[in-house]
Order: C-alpha cells, then structure tokens, then sequence
C-alpha cells in the first residue's frame, strides 16, 4: 500500500471512529425514526382532515317525488364508474318544496355544498359553488341518466366480461418513476449526509491538529480521508436503516397468514409496481445507484469540504448552510427535470454536468438498458472528485496555510498587511 | 565533507506586504542539535514551516535529509507545531499511535512505544487518559512523544519549551538528547537563550525577518568581550584605580566593572599587580548566549531605527 493511501485510510479511520463512538452518533443512526413517527403523525391526521372534508361535503337535488327514486338508482350507477378519487361528494336527495331556495340550501351549515339542482329533470337549474365544478357537471349528467333510464324503460342489466392483457415489459411510466424514484433518494440521503462535510476541517483548525497534519501528510490525503471517514458513517447509516427494513420486513412475513399476504400483494398497487423492472435490470440497477450515490456524496462532500475549509469561523460555516442547500436541490430539480425527459438535451446536460450527473445517471439506468454508459459516466465522475479535491487543497494551501494572499470568495482578495501567519 | 540534514537557502514570505522571512537560509549539519533563535515576531515559526513544506516560500527553496524536497521525506520527519494540536476526543496512547500512524509507523507498534514513552517519562498513569482531561503541560509532552515515536531522522521542534514546568522542561532537554544520541538531527525554535546554551551544537538568530548570526555558541559569545570584575584589597583611591582600569570601568559598591578584549587580559593582570592596590576578588568571564542575543539583536534594532528615520527624514525633505 502506498503513503497516499496509507495516509488516507489513516486519516479515515480517525475521522469514523470519532464519529461512530459517540453517544451523539446514536441519535444521528435513530434520527430517521423521529423523522418517520412525525411523518406518520402528520400524515395520519391530513388524513383524517381530508375524510373528514369529503364527509363534510355534499351535492344536493332538489326533485319531485316521482324523479327520487330514479335519481338515486341513477347516482348508484354513475358513482360505481366513478369510483375512487373521481368519485362525487355525497348527493343528498329531497323531496322539492315550493319557496324552496337553492342559495340557501347553499348556505346552509354543518357541510359544504358544492352544487345544489332544482327543476324539471328536463331542464334543471344547478346552482354551483364555483362556475364550472365537476359537482355541477354531476348534477346534469344524473338528470340526464334518470331521464334516459325512464325514456328507455326497464332493460335487463349488462353483463360485461372483463379480463386483463399484459402488454410486455415494465411501461415507460413506471420506469421513469423508478428513475425519479432513485433521483429523490440519492438526493436525500446526500442531503443528509454529505452536508457535514462543510465543517468537517473546522475541527482540526480549532484544535490547531492541522499544522500537524499538513506536515506529516499529503493535504489530498487529509481531504480525502475526511471524505472517505463521512463516506464510511454515511454507510453505515444506509446499512443499518436497510437491515432494519428487510428485518422488520422478515419478521411481518413470518408473523402474518401467508394467504393474507398474497390477496393483500395481489391488490396492492405498490406490488404491482415492484413487478415492474428497470431497464438496466433490478440488480444491476441496485448496484449502480449505490455506486452513483457514492459519486454524488464524494463529488459534493468535496465541494462543501473545500468550501467549508477555506471558513474562520463556525459561523462562517453556518452562513454556508443555506447556499450549500440550495445548491443540492438545484442539482436535484436539475435531475429530477431530466428523469422525466429521457432523451432530451436537458437530461444530455443534467448526466454531463459533473455535480448532477450522479443522480442523472441513476434516472437514466431506469430508462435505458445500456450498461457500458455508466463506466464511462462513474469514470468522468470520480475525474472531477478527483479535481475538486486537488482545488480545494490549493485554495487552502494558499488561502488559509499561508495564512494570506490566498483567493476567499466571500472576502474578496489579501489580508491586511502584517496579518498573523498563524494557522487558522 | 559535512553532511547536512537542513539545507535551505534564501528562504523569503511575504504576508500581504509583510516580510515576515527574507532570505533566510539554514544549514543544519546531521546528527546535531541546531537552535533558531529570535525574539517574538522574528520569523522563526515561518521559516521553519518553510523548511518542511508546510507553507511555499515565495522565494528560496529547502532541501531534507540528503537533498530531498521536504513533502518527499515527510514520513522521516518528527515535528511539534508552535501551536499545539491534538483531538481532544482522543486518548494518550491512541493520540501518539495516530501520529505515529501518520508517518507509517503501524497503530499496533505505535501504541507500543507510546506506552513505553510515556512510562519512561512517567506518564503511564495518564496513558489511558484523554486529552481533554489533561493539563497543557502533559498534552504538550504527549504531543511530543507522537512527534518522535516514529524515530524519525529530523525533529523540528517549534518553542518546545513554552509551557512547560521546570521538571518537564529538564525531561524534553533529556529526551532531545537522547534523540540526538540516536543519530537524529534535532533543529528547534527557541527565545529562551538558557535552553539553547545547553543543548545546541550551532545556532542562528533571526531578528526583523532576516537571519543575523550562524555558528556555534561560543561564536556567538565571542561576539563580546570578556567581562571583568574587580575587587581591590582595602581602600584604595577610586581615582586611581579608574586609571589604572580600561576607560568605561564602572564601579558598583567596592567592585569595579569593564569589558576586555582577550589579548588584554595578560597586560590588565600584570596593571593591577604592579599597582599595589591587591586583589580580593577578580572573576574573568565570557558573556552568555543570552548578553550576545540581545546585543545582537539589539544592533539590529538600532540600524532599523536608523533606517526608518532616515527614509522619513528624505520622505519630508521630498
């Protein structure tokens, strides 16, 4: 093994295990399950919100006695076709009385009316919370169906027969999906992990242990040491959430009645979604999405790095926070633009660009079946990890070693004349 | 041929318009100990973090351990940083093995001798300690033992000094010592001129960015003439004594005080015992390192002072 990667594995090691063995890190690893349990929470009650809103809300018709029964049987046919997220509100069906007042069948408390019908079924008059609305279009189409149903008489039900054809393969649709699918989770867990990078030189200037480092070891090594320690907590974190995943997935299969399991799969559609297949195919597409989350985190944990050591203070590394945020999820909408026009220009730049072509890439492999694309796109890549690195040791040689003359962006050019050399 | 472990030369930085180093040079004969002297602000710590590469001079370049560029042969150096620096986080023994590590010394072999070190310093209570909780002194010795644990064949050592309590400042001269009876080249930063006399084969003094003097100590101390100190027998007449005395003797309580060159030592004591006034005391003396420091530095003090009035006399007459 050579010094660089000698040093390198050292300088990761150190970095790991200050990291690892702390009782700070066991918050870090369990973080997720705060973020999930307050998820849940919300969800659950946006959820009941908006049931609770659906139940609230209604459509109202207001028709004689002899039009009643032929209106409901007509809604039950109309909301079997319509069912799920195109379904009605609630129709609320009453006898019409003389002086009775849509507007104020409208205004009435307890539920949102969204449109009330009055009238001849011939020739009904909607009155519509907005001009338009898919409860007014209801209305007049119920009218027309119990008008039909009469004019027609009494006609045996249909009996249709139904039977599904598989077309071949995963849709287009569904890969894209998977692509943005793979988009979103290299973004996110890059989102969280590789941001630390920012401070990750603060510790070593505080400590004045740089100096130390600076002159036993090549400055590349120390910065992608650092890079690699993250990397191998970053992993570790993936690991864990993914052996409690397929654990927890383990033990509700054996704890569950295998009949259950299969009728709940055969119905659900996120089954149905695991039946379909990238086109690079599931493993190989795995195993490269990891290989493109490493990339994305080495390729921006060595820009914040960089960025972050040219920092005095911590709150030069705070005030870094937000552009470094804003930075990833441009990359993200940049990706995310081109997962869902495969093909196109745009996805051509997102997959070149070397800070989104990681998570570019990773959509890509869920479109298009080509392996040998992805060597090329992990080779271009770690040639720019590479780059970053090698910049950002220069600006910190010459920046903050040096103690002056060097280039800070955000502070513009030299120090003030008879500026302490010191090491910061 | 002498063979010189430290070979830089003409060694100059520029901080924003700030000399801090100008055209230091520095050659460190191997297997000696080698003092850099300088007041604060000299430019030691400068030129030193240019010998190793740490920082790039804008001019002048430095050769290591049989002319190699000093970033090629870090893993032979051991270097303790004026600043000191250790993670806080981490224990003695582990702290020394990761320095250690650092210049490819195995962790394993590392925590060895770390523990050996420090048992031999009489640090073993604290080698399962962690830095945070030691005192700066120990921390600075721990710091000092994971500069050397790798037995490296040049220790730079920065002020290494400050800090310490006398019984650990007796224990690191021991210790540079014995690095150098190992056949190590130690160069090390100082403004402590006692610490220097005692250890060092050569010295150079920087003062105002430049580099002012080079040899040994006693070149150093020779720089000044012997100072004497009389003492006549009974009570002699103070006119005639002082004329019997080279001129500028200063008389405090019944002792006289002069310099003297050392070819007139001889004429001085046949002066005196010819003149009948006797003697009850006589010391003949060479000035320390620290009257030769400050006499040097003050030299160059004054030719500064001189210069800058001068440049504001011709600004003002311009």
């Amino acid at each position: 093994m050579n010094h660089f990667v000698r040093n390198m594995l050292v300088i990761a090691r150190r970095d790991f295990l200050s990291i690892v063995a702390t009782p700070t890190f066991l918050l870090f690893l369990l973080a997720p399950l705060f973020m999930i349990g307050l998820g849940a929470i919300g969800g659950l009650g946006a959820s009941q919100l908006a049931d609770s809103a659906r139940g609230a809300g209604r459509i109202v018709a207001l028709a004689d006695a002899a039009d009643i029964e032929a209106l409901r049987s007509a809604d039950q046919r109309l909301r079997a076709a319509l069912a799920g997220r195109g379904a009605p509100p609630t129709l609320l069906i009453r006898v019409a009385a003389p002086g009775d007042d849509p507007r104020a069948v409208m205004r009435e408390k307890g539920s949102d009316t969204y449109a009330v019908m009055q009238g001849p079924l011939a020739a009904p008059a909607i009155v519509e919370q907005e001009a338009g609305s898919r409860s007014g279009r209801y209305l007049a189409l119920l009218a027309d169906a119990a008008m039909r149903d009469r004019a027609a008489g009494t006609v045996a039900p249909v009996e249709a027969r139904f039977e599904s054809v598989a077309t071949g393969g995963t849709s287009v649709a569904a890969q894209q999906s998977m692509g943005f699918g793979a988009v979103f989770t290299i973004f996110l867990l890059t989102l969280l992990l590789a941001g630390q990078a920012v401070g990750m030189l603060a510790e070593e200037k505080g400590n004045k242990v740089i100096e130390i480092l600076a002159a036993a070891v090549p400055l590349e090594s120390v910065f992608l040491g650092k890079l690699l320690g993250l990397l191998g907590v970053a992993i570790l974190f993936i690991a864990f959430w993914s052996a409690m995943a397929v654990g927890g997935g383990f033990i509700a299969a054996t704890q569950m009645d295998p009949a259950a399991v299969a009728a709940a799969n055969a119905a659900s559609p996120a089954a149905a979604a695991l039946g379909a297949a990238p086109a690079t195919g599931w493993a190989f597409f795995i195993a490269i999405c990891f290989a493109y989350f490493v990339m994305e985190f080495l390729l921006l944990g060595a820009v914040f790095l960089g960025v972050g050591a040219q920092a005095g203070t911590v709150r030069e590394i705070q005030m870094l926070s937000l552009p470094i945020t804003i930075f990833q999820v441009g990359m993200f909408s940049l990706s995310a633009a081109a997962a869902s026009a495969p093909g196109t220009t745009l996805a051509t730049v997102a997959q070149i660009f070397p800070f989104s072509s990681p998570l570019a890439m990773a959509a890509r492999a869920a479109t298009d079946g080509d392996h040998a694309v992805h060597l090329l796109a992990l080779g271009w890549q770690a040639l720019w990890v590479g780059l970053v690195i090698l910049l950002s040791v220069r600006l910190f040689r010459s920046g903050v070693l040096s103690g002056g003359g060097g280039w800070k962006f955000w502070r513009g050019t030299a120090r003030a004349q008879g500026d302490s050399p010191a090491l910061r | 041929m002498t063979d010189y472990s430290v070979e830089a030369t003409g060694l100059s930085k520029d901080f924003g318009g700030f000399k801090a180093v100008d055209g230091v040079s520095l050659q460190v004969p191997s297997g000696s100990i080698y003092g850099v002297l300088g007041p604060n602000g000299a430019g030691k710590t400068t030129s030193l973090r240019m010998t190793l590469g740490i920082i790039d001079p804008d001019a002048g370049q430095s050769r290591l351990l049989g002319g190699h560029a000093p970033r090629a042969v870090r893993h032979r150096i051991g270097y303790l940083p004026e600043e000191r620096g250790l993670y806080p986080g981490m224990k003695a023994r582990e702290a020394i093995a990761f320095m250690g590590a650092l210049r490819g010394l195995d962790w394993r072999e590392g925590r060895r001798r770390a523990a050996a070190f420090m048992g031999e310093l009489g640090l073993e209570r604290v080698v399962d300690e962690k830095i945070r909780k030691m005192s700066k002194g120990m921390a600075q010795m721990i710091q000092l033992i994971g500069s050397i644990v790798h037995a490296p064949d040049l220790i730079v050592l920065d002020e290494p000094f400050s800090g310490l309590d006398p019984v650990n400042q007796e224990r690191l001269e021991m210790l540079v010592r014995r690095e150098r009876d190992r056949g190590a080249t130690i160069l090390f930063s100082t403004h402590v001129m006692a610490h220097a006399e005692r250890l060092c084969d050569r010295i150079a003094i920087i003062a105002r960015s430049q580099r002012r003097f080079e040899g040994s100590v006693d070149d150093a101390r020779a720089l000044l003439p012997m100072q004497v100190r009389y003492t006549p027998r009974g009570d002699a007449d103070a006119d005639a004594i002082a004329a019997l005395l080279p001129a500028g003797a200063e008389r405090r309580g019944d002792a006289w005080y002069f310099p003297v060159d050392d070819t007139a030592i001889e004429p001085l004591l046949a002066r005196i015992t010819a003149s009948g006034f006797g003697v009850a005391g006589l010391s003949i003396a060479r000035p320390g390192l620290h009257d030769a420091f400050v006499h040097i530095v003050r030299q160059v003090d004054a030719a500064f002072d001189a210069d800058a009035t001068s440049d504001a006399v011709e600004e003002a007459a311009a």
